[in-house]
């Protein structure tokens, strides 16, 4: 009886991640256009979600414990969020990527394991970002483009925090506008980048800014 | 995440906790390791399932190459006569194998330290494409249909279906359990066999010219150095700097420890050298100067030729043939014929 009752007083929020470009969502495989001339196809989108909060106004209201989730566009579902009942809340935070700790710290499970092809391989570390596919200003003979954005070790660090607004007390739905990255990501410049350092913690804050929601 | 979790809270209940016995022992005086055992707990099935992962080829892409085609334990886990490691299709790669042992202690791996825990290691031999030339999802996909496996991740883990965690973790543990510390050297400082005149006189030199980047017990630092060798013109490997991005780590690499040296010729990160002699040459007239070259190294070491002698007379005592020959570590082939 203890234990209903005590489920009676929480909630599910439900926490969603929907790429977008032209205000429509992404579809893998489609494609659609940057810069009005740069025709794009993506075929991998996939980020790391972790340390998940809520926050009423300034205020932490609550965290996840064992807060890390793996968006993948290719089987895209929700995040829901055990949440006391009675808990107010009107902003959302939450990181890109995966922290220092846990990226020093040996083989893990679940969502950090590395058969899910988000650890690098030659230099230890966790990819935060993965974006992948073909755009007509790639310079690469298959116009490929590989993004893999990650690095934890100071100066370097590409783990990004993004605090959001959302609709009080409501399920949760935030945007990620590709368009607005690819763009600023400049393909033609650099199609490739698969190591941590100084331009992929430019494309992670880059990356960090075209998360959003209707509420901003 | 709920593992981490649960592994710091196992280290709260483990204060104190002393590795145990029959698997992974510290030898008396040796520091603490710095392996984190308690995300990891040494456990005779895990380092069977290790052992059997270590010499399955199983791992490479085309089931030519297993971790033990480059770490032989004759050679003390390394590849003896091959300067560069090998991998499939008679692939060559840019770096000398190094020799396994007493990794527990070890901080970050390879030549220049890209590696930054034991149990991640494994990964980067697996998919690299001149050596096993696969991926942990094509690795665990093949172990998930082995009823072999199955069995063993069932003995080990509680759970028959492979992971990626999984898998590491039992690698670690295998190679975690290459505890070197019989050698004549480990006798002498146990006061249970003396040196000879000539090694005690190799003794004296190696604690005047090497001892201070390859410190005992361990006979490494696992600092990185350079060493004064010249770049060789066709690999062009400037080793920790390719990680760092720090010039000040131009030509530093990985100390290795001197244990059971004799058994894993060729030397130095690209296996330049044959013999030890030649090595002894590099040190006492071969320095390159430059502007990373250790600080131990800026002035000339003077070693006669009877030094020579004697030092490698020393280096002989640091063989441990009861690790290079222990079966617990070999081929496991009462179980790989069942396969």
């Amino acid at each position: 009886m203890h234990k209903v009752a005590a489920l009676a007083q929480h909630k599910e929020v439900m926490l969603s991640f929907r790429p977008v470009a032209h205000g429509k969502a992404v579809v893998l495989n489609d494609s659609f256009y940057v810069k009005g001339h740069e025709r794009i196809v993506v075929e991998t989108l996939r980020f790391y979600i972790s340390g998940i909060r809520l926050l009423q106004s300034d205020s932490l209201v609550w965290q996840e414990s064992g807060s890390y989730h793996l968006y993948d566009l290719e089987e895209a579902k929700g995040i829901a969020l055990r949440v006391p009942a009675s808990v107010a809340y009107n902003h959302i935070r939450f990181y890109i990527g995966i922290d220092s700790l846990t990226n020093v710290s040996g083989a893990m499970g679940g969502e950090l394991d590395p058969v899910k092809g988000m650890y690098w391989t030659w230099q230890s570390g966790y990819i935060n970002f993965k974006a992948e596919g073909r755009s007509s200003a790639s310079s690469h003979p298959k116009k490929e483009f590989q993004l893999h954005l990650g690095g934890y070790e100071s100066p370097h660090n590409a783990l990004r925090q993004i605090t959001l607004s959302v609709e009080p007390q409501s399920d949760i739905e935030v945007y990620f506008d590709l368009q607005q990255f690819l763009e600023t990501a400049e393909l033609a410049k650099r199609s490739h980048l698969m190591s941590p350092g100084p331009e992929a913690v430019k494309l992670s804050v880059m990356a960090s800014r075209c998360f959003k929601t209707k509420q901003q | 995440m709920k593992k981490l979790t649960l592994g710091i809270v196992a280290l709260g209940v483990m204060a104190g906790f002393t590795v145990p016995g029959a698997f992974f022992e510290k030898p008396p005086g040796w520091p603490e390791p710095v392996y984190a055992f308690a995300r990891n707990k040494p456990d005779p099935e895990k380092i069977r399932l290790g052992r059997v992962l270590f010499y399955d080829p199983a791992l490479s892409e085309n089931n030519q190459i297993s971790c033990a085609s480059c770490h032989s334990p004759f050679s003390a886990f390394a590849h003896t006569d091959h300067a560069l490691s090998h991998g499939i299709r008679d692939s060559i790669g840019t770096r000398n194998a190094p020799a396994l042992m007493n990794l527990a202690w070890q901080p970050v791996f390879m030549w220049d330290g890209a590696i930054n825990n034991l149990d991640m290691q494994a990964l980067a031999p697996i998919t690299h494409r001149a050596e096993m030339g696969s991926s942990m999802q094509s690795v665990v996909g093949k172990l998930r249909a082995s009823l072999l496996y199955r069995r063993l991740f069932k003995e080990a883990f509680g759970d028959s279906l492979a992971t990626g965690e999984h898998t590491l973790k039992a690698l670690s543990q295998f190679m975690l359990s290459l505890t070197s510390a019989q050698s004549k050297y480990d006798r002498m400082k146990r006061g249970e066999e003396a040196f000879n005149e000539q090694e005690q006189k190799g003794y004296s030199l190696f604690q005047k010219h090497c001892a201070s980047c390859h410190a005992e017990p361990l006979f490494t630092t696992h600092a990185f150095a350079n060493n004064g060798l010249p770049v060789d013109p066709l690999l062009k490997d400037y080793g920790r700097m390719q990680i760092s991005h720090q010039p000040g780590d131009s030509l530093r690499f990985k100390i290795p420890t001197l244990r059971n040296i004799a058994y894993t010729y060729p030397y130095m990160h690209d296996g330049r050298f044959k013999k030890l002699s030649q090595v002894l040459d590099h040190y006492a007239g071969g320095i390159r100067p430059g502007a990373t070259l250790a600080a131990e190294l800026q002035t000339k070491m003077e070693l006669s030729s009877n030094d020579k002698v004697d030092l490698i007379a020393f280096l002989m005592t640091l063989s441990d043939q009861e690790f290079v020959f222990n079966k617990a570590h070999g081929f496991p082939k009462e179980l790989m014929k069942t396969q």
